[in-house]
């Protein structure tokens, strides 16, 4: 009789192939929801950037409680850029430039309220959706001694992290 | 579903030796008139599947003619709806299909024997919708809470044409009745998309993945030989 062994054994190996496949698995080069990425510019000269000394940025949620990133946790340093995450589950996100931070009640502390229009884009299987952000528009809360003077929105539509998307003149 | 892959694979083979040592060596006459006819039956792991997994329900009617001695034109035609969910998404895919195509047995059966060890391909066809039940928004920072999107959103008249090869076996355990498995390996050849979001989970085709168009896929068969004639 003929042995039909090398049949079975193909039906199996696809089998096999069928269950070992995966790709539920977001690739952390898969451009998912893009951060706002503020650049910190000179009032005097709009051209060139500037440094914020010891800079910590946190958001605070509706609770006014702090909210610190990930990717910032407390650290303070001199920068003259920063990303910040916005929220996807509303129109707003409020954050805190805290500039010249030495501990707790140090520095000068400005806060900014980010409005926009969410939209979800599907991205992939794995990554499923992400958020872009329309309608970008930044609002400061004036206070006594604002170190932040102006701003200036260059892209209204956060749609990607590769270059700024705003302008802050200090 | 390997391991009951596994167990049908083992009994299937169980049933072609088993067949193999009953089948004795007949008398004198050297020909044997083999049955022609229309072969009938359903695909068993669709519903086992649909019993057992909640995500899942589905039948198949499957059917072959016999043209020649090792020819068959083959057909199938059937339902599934599946639920695909994992941590970002969570959506439904619902339709039916109809596939056809030949069949080619390999096999030098034993005399007297109808088995079949064939391969075969199909053009498949199916409409369907797919249901965004939920989706939850990646965000590779986490610091604000995720967001999880209750959408239910329709996407329908979706549709979807592919290919398939086929290879399998088909046994008569009983008189006329015969049991089959067989594995397949498919490629869409067209399909719609659904806007702002893909297909996940293409009825008659099954899952896709995303590093191409092909997808694979099984079945294990039981049928019922309706014989009209007879032909050495």
């Amino acid at each position: 009789m003929q042995k039909p062994n090398y049949y079975f054994l193909l039906i199996l190996l696809i089998f096999f192939v069928y269950k070992c496949e995966k790709d539920d698995i977001c690739s952390a080069e898969t451009g998912t929801t893009p951060k706002l990425i503020l650049r910190f510019y000179d009032i005097s000269d709009e051209e060139e950037t500037k440094q914020v000394p010891n800079l910590l940025v946190y958001g605070i949620n509706d609770a006014n409680e702090i909210v610190l990133f990930d990717h910032i946790g407390t650290t303070a340093i001199n920068k003259d850029s920063i990303a910040i995450p916005l929220r996807t589950d509303g129109n707003a996100t409020r954050f805190v430039l805290h500039r010249d931070f030495e501990g707790n009640d140090t520095g000068n502390i400005d806060v900014i309220t980010a409005n926009y229009i969410g939209e979800d884009i599907y991205v992939s299987r794995a990554c499923g959706y992400k958020t872009i952000y329309n309608a970008l528009a930044l609002d400061l809360e004036p206070d006594s001694d604002n170190w932040v003077i102006n701003s200036e929105i260059i892209n209204r539509t956060v749609e990607n992290e590769t270059t700024a998307h705003v302008k802050i003149f200090h | 579903m390997l391991k009951y892959s596994i167990s049908i694979l083992c009994l299937l083979l169980l049933c072609t030796t088993t067949l193999a040592q009953n089948d004795s060596i007949p008398s004198d006459s050297l020909r044997y008139a083999q049955k022609y006819g229309l072969r009938l039956g359903g695909d068993v792991s669709k519903l086992v599947r649909s019993f057992i997994d909640d995500d899942y329900s589905g039948f198949e009617i499957n059917g072959d003619y016999r043209l020649t001695k090792n020819l068959y034109v083959a057909g199938e035609i059937g339902f599934e709806e599946n639920t695909t969910s994992n941590d970002q998404l969570n959506s439904t895919a619902n339709g039916s299909y109809f596939k056809g195509g030949v069949d080619y047995n390999m096999y030098k059966n034993w005399f007297g024997m109808e088995n079949m060890i064939y391969s075969g391909f199909r053009v498949g066809a199916t409409t369907f919708k797919q249901t965004l039940n939920s989706y939850t928004i990646y965000q590779s920072n986490q610091s604000w809470p995720a967001t999880t999107v209750n959408s239910g959103q329709e996407f329908s008249g979706l549709s979807a044409i592919w290919g398939e090869l086929i290879i399998g076996i088909k046994a008569e355990v009983l008189n006329n009745i015969y049991v089959g498995l067989n594995a397949q390996l498919k490629g869409r050849i067209t399909e719609k998309e659904p806007n702002n979001f893909e297909n996940i989970y293409i009825p008659g085709f099954g899952r896709t993945y995303d590093s191409g168009r092909f997808g694979i896929g099984f079945g294990y068969n039981i049928s019922y030989l309706i014989p009209l004639y007879k032909k050495e």
